[in-house]
């Protein structure tokens, strides 16, 4: 069995260009629906039946644990790769619901849930205020559980304000990778 | 090459016959034609397994009155066994179990039978 990594990578809804093989030297990496099909991830989360059923048509989701909302799976349950997704606490006074949030969200909660201590959130949608909301509150909900947003520079302040919100470039997750290889 | 360890993710209870069911280990003590019985059916279960699973599966040694328990590394492998019940005239108790990896807990939903096959409820 492998040993348990302290880093987990979130890739959210937008497409990015990065060698994401590189961020499993790192740890698990998990996928936001069917943004982005480069590698083979360790997880996927979807909450809707059209996404789901590309990640199963994908090869490159072949092995990876797909991760979907009691309702979906319910549907799915004969598929081997397809889980439901654990009931994660707090869901109410995030007024989050699992099957119309965004995956990003799903996904950022299972890396939570998976008590990772540092996440990395890469192509991390945070111009929709709603779905910024949803980062801070789940980073304010989790003190001990560092975010680091990764992005091209300029580095965005909009995480500044978090005790546990931290925001480097690329070029800084890289030197990291390496430095882990 | 490293082997990759076996994971039975699902699981159905298949009923003993109907004169086997719901005996406690003292009554079975005092009928070994009822222990014969159960012995053969788990056999023929085996044997039946055998030929129509395309993975692994595991027959539970674990005794249960009402039936026992059969595990599936794969859900095509279940769903057949669920559906192909009338050919065996066997009978499943109506739930399915399923282990879900993250949480490492057993999941247990109701199989509801509909003409076109089977769902989940």
């Amino acid at each position: 069995m492998a040993m348990k990594s302290a880093y987990i990578t979130v890739i959210g809804n937008l497409p990015i260009r990065f060698d994401m093989e590189q961020a499993k030297v790192l740890g698990p990496v998990i996928a936001s629906a069917n943004s982005n099909k480069s590698i083979v991830f360790d997880y996927a989360t979807a909450n809707t039946e059209t996404n789901l059923q590309d990640i199963l048509n994908s090869a490159s989701f072949r092995g990876t644990e797909l991760l979907v909302p009691e309702a979906l799976f319910k549907k799915y349950v004969f598929f081997d790769g397809v889980n439901c997704l654990p009931e994660f606490p707090g869901l109410k006074s995030y007024d989050i619901d699992p099957e119309k949030c965004s995956p990003q969200t799903l996904s950022l909660m299972l890396a939570v849930y998976l008590r990772q201590t540092v996440v990395f959130l890469l192509g991390y949608d945070i111009s929709n205020p709603t779905e910024l909301t949803r980062l801070k509150s789940i980073a304010l909900a989790n003190p001990q559980t560092k975010f680091m947003y990764i992005c091209n520079p300029p580095r965005t302040h909009q995480l500044d304000d978090l005790e546990n919100g931290f925001c480097d470039t690329f070029v800084k997750f890289q030197e990291l990778i390496d430095r882990a290889e | 090459m490293q082997n990759k360890a076996v994971v039975y993710k699902y699981s159905v209870k298949l009923m003993w016959p109907a004169m086997c069911r719901n005996r406690s280990v003292e009554i079975l003590k005092d009928r070994p034609d009822l222990v014969d019985q159960m012995n053969k059916f788990r056999q023929k279960v085996d044997n039946v397994l055998k030929l129509v699973s395309r993975k692994h599966y595991q027959v539970d040694a674990a005794y249960l009155m009402s039936g026992v328990r059969l595990w599936f590394e794969s859900g095509q492998d279940c769903y057949d066994f669920i559906i192909r019940q009338p050919e065996f005239e066997w009978e499943i108790q109506p739930e399915l179990s399923v282990m879900n990896p993250i949480t490492s807990q057993l999941q247990t939903f109701d199989i509801v039978y509909t003409p076109t096959g089977v769902t989940i409820d």
